[in-house]
């Protein structure tokens, strides 16, 4: 409570820093060349020596207040009279927490009704002690800031330094990232595979997390048939669909269409892309899946269930049409307009052209671009998780159910989970294969493309 | 080879079929995309026809319900909005800062490289991947609460911040050099020209980049189902800490429901996250159409 007003307190200090600094270093300027830099900047001086300090004094106390606060506690001889055993003390502790910082809360141990006061206590001391201190480091860094107001005094060159520094904080937000991934996935992943063997998970061939039969436990957590579901639904189905239907309408758009018809046409096709997943997943549940049902159905296939591969696989590939287009569309404007001129030149015809000249041309730009969109297919949640199916299955048949790696990640994460089990701990497993096989199809097909492109170039 | 004879039969024969081999390969690519087209207009009259008669207002300024004629979508829009708030006041100052540094700033260096990689290959991660990371770090971690809009926020900043970078770089590359040498003329410092002058005319091209994020981030689902943000929420969250639901997430809530009444619920509901997302994209594209300067 009292340090989010002592924040309050600094950022308010910080703007009267500023408007001082700035009113300070007018009265100093005497014409032109007189001062290095300008007032604002030494108003920005100002404030930066009393918010940065400040700002990490606050953090630190923040960070070590609670512990503080519980020292002040265990000292307290209320304490005492509480039971020792850890457990039931710290649900008391917990709870009085909760109750000391908001009254309404229902106590469901008497005990901790006693805790409420000491805690206020101590927390209001601390509390005050710290705000204390955050305010003379940031009277104490307005002090210094208030000194160095001189003209000769180079507050830019100062405050740009601190946008720089800001700006590298910024770019390293995503090495961070990088990092939280990896290390995350990588360590829950390690904790799975302290059960389970990796190479029973890589290679078997039987899925069934959920029983706890069996002597062994890692013969339960065979993820092949969740690779080749996702290889079947994402790489295979989807990529019938999407690549011939979004290579031909890149071809008709970027050769045939009329500069007109394709302002208007690819913006549409566009749409197809930012249509929500899981507007496409209830589409496939709702229509495409009993149709696809009744289909199986009518060719004598005996109890067609209604999830299937082919559903999923079918809106899946039909989401990620825009996305080939789109790379076939770079692939094919990479290509040198000579070498089409030339073909047309010796008389072949438009057609001709494109399949024995620009295809083959931008064969590898377009390889890149299924690459990619096979990376896309088969991290795609939301169509599989409400069209494909749970059975883990080796099939190819594609009216079956089958199920995909990313359905079990949600399957495993979602619903009663009990922390650290296998079951829920092989997501992340399954999360770490995922997140290596996308990141090798991006970098091979990164790759691919610029070294296509300076082909051409 | 010497003595064709165009006007043969034969020769005629022949280019009578590669004519029409043209023809073919044309309504081929024709096919394509109107068979495209065609999915799209199925999947927009079918949600239309079911959807339309349940957008009503009590619809619109309802919550999640367990009784299909009462439930409604206030609750989850209002989730959504917050959860928006949290992604791009994170993800648009960040992505905008580290595209500048990126772009004007960094010094060609290994590490460097691996920003710039790291970025890349950010954009082209599965998101249900940055649900794990959000489960594993934010709410087993650092002990945030589940299901909150504050988590949904943080997870979808994540996941749009190295969309915006790109954008925003490809945004300040289109910036022509006489800006800048102009400025550096008048004795403006590399910051000043940066941000007086750089940063005002990429901007549009930004905002593009980060309306079109935001839109993907809006209509996101599985990283918000890896961090819990499949509760049955009654109340429209009253802060950045209550349990929520957003909209795509109610959608997919709804679809699961045995009761028929869900069916025009949910279909109601797609059509309000597609009106959002068309607004969205339209802002874009006029923001494009008005403000992007050819150099």
């Amino acid at each position: 409570m009292i340090l989010t007003g002592v924040l309050l307190a600094v950022f308010g200090l910080g703007l009267v820093g500023w408007f001082a600094a700035r009113g300070r270093a007018r009265l100093l300027y005497k014409g032109r060349g007189s001062m290095h830099s300008m007032p604002a900047y030494h108003g920005w001086h100002m404030a930066l020596w009393i918010l940065v300090p400040a700002l990490i004094a606050w953090g630190v106390w923040s960070a070590i207040m609670p512990g503080l606060v519980e020292g002040a506690l265990f000292a307290d001889p209320v304490v005492a009279t509480l039971p020792t055993d850890p457990m039931t003390l710290g649900s008391i502790v917990a709870e009085a927490h909760d109750l000391a910082s908001d009254p309404s809360a229902t106590a469901f141990n008497p005990q901790a009704q006693a805790l409420v006061e000491p805690i206020r206590a101590a927390q209001f001391r601390f509390g005050l002690i710290g705000g204390l201190l955050i305010l003379i480091v940031a009277f104490a860094g307005g002090a210094y800031g208030f000194t160095r107001i001189r003209p000769d005094f180079r507050a830019r060159t100062q405050v740009e330094r601190a946008v720089l520094a800001l700006l590298l904080a910024a770019s390293l937000m995503a090495i961070l990232t990088t990092f939280g991934i990896v290390g995350s996935l990588v360590f829950e992943a390690g904790m799975f595979f302290k059960d389970v063997s990796p190479i029973a998970f890589l290679t078997g061939t039987h899925w069934s997390p959920a029983s706890t039969s069996g002597a062994n436990i890692s013969d339960n957590f065979g993820a092949v048939p969740l690779f080749w579901g996702t290889i079947y639904i994402g790489a295979i189905i989807a990529m019938v669909v999407a690549i011939p239907l979004g290579l031909m309408s890149a071809i008709y758009l970027t050769q045939y269409a009329a500069p007109a018809a394709r302002k208007w046409l690819k913006p549409m096709l566009e749409i197809l892309a930012g249509i929500p997943t899981v507007v496409y997943g209830y589409f496939a549940a709702l229509t495409v899946a009993p149709l696809i049902r009744d289909f199986a159905a009518s060719i004598g296939m005996q109890n067609p269930s209604t999830e299937s591969a082919l559903a999923a696989g079918l809106v899946m590939g039909v989401m990620i049409i825009p996305f080939v287009s789109s790379m076939a569309d770079d692939a094919l404007a990479a290509v040198p307009r000579a070498m089409s001129d030339g073909s047309l030149a010796l008389g072949s015809t438009r057609s001709e052209t494109i399949k024995r000249v620009l295809l083959p041309a931008a064969l590898p730009g377009i390889v890149a671009g299924v690459m990619l969109a096979i990376s896309r297919a088969i991290g795609e949640t939301m169509i599989v998780v409400m069209a494909a199916g749970a059975a883990a299955r080796l099939s190819a048949n594609p009216f079956d159910t089958m199920t995909t790696v990313t359905y079990q990640i949600v399957q495993m994460l979602t619903g009663d989970q009990e922390f650290n089990s296998p079951k829920t701990l092989s997501a992340f497993a399954l999360g770490l294969v995922l997140f290596i096989v996308t990141l090798i199809l991006n970098i091979v097909a990164l790759r691919v493309v610029k070294r296509f492109r300076e082909a051409y170039e | 080879m010497s003595n064709l004879d165009w006007s043969s039969p034969e020769a005629r024969r022949r280019l009578a079929k590669r004519h029409a081999a043209e023809r073919r390969f044309k309504a081929v690519g024709l096919g394509a995309i109107v068979l495209s087209l065609a999915f799209l207009a199925l999947l927009l009259v079918i949600m239309l026809k079911n959807g339309v008669a349940g957008l009503d207002w009590s619809f619109l300024s309802g919550s999640d319900s367990t009784d299909a004629t009462v439930a409604g979508v206030w609750g989850a829009t209002k989730g959504s909005l917050l959860t928006m708030a949290v992604t791009l006041l994170l993800s648009f100052p960040m992505g905008v800062l580290a595209a500048i540094y990126l772009e004007e700033f960094a010094p060609r260096k290994r590490w460097i490289e691996w920003i710039e990689v790291s970025i890349n290959n950010l954009a082209a991660v599965p998101s249900i991947i940055f649900g794990l990371l959000g489960l594993a770090v934010f709410i087993n971690t650092l002990g945030m609460p589940r299901s909150s809009p504050l988590v949904g926020g943080l997870t979808l900043a994540l996941m749009t911040m190295p969309v915006i970078v790109i954008s925003g770089r490809n945004a300040i590359k289109a910036v022509p050099p006489s800006i800048r040498e102009a400025a550096y003329g008048v004795g403006a410092s590399k910051v000043q020209t940066t941000f007086h002058h750089v940063l005002p005319l990429a901007l549009p091209g930004i905002l593009t980049g980060t309306i079109i994020g935001m839109a993907r981030a809006l209509g996101e689902t599985a990283p918000l189902l890896m961090i819990g943000m499949r509760a049955f929420v009654a109340t429209p969250p009253d802060s950045l800490n209550a349990p929520s639901s957003v909209l795509p997430m109610q959608i997919f809530l709804w679809s699961d429901e045995i009761d028929k009444g869900f069916v025009q619920n949910t279909s109601a509901a797609i059509i309000v996250l597609l009106v959002f997302l068309l607004a969205m994209n339209g802002i874009a594209i006029y923001l494009r159409n008005k403000f992007e300067v050819r150099w």
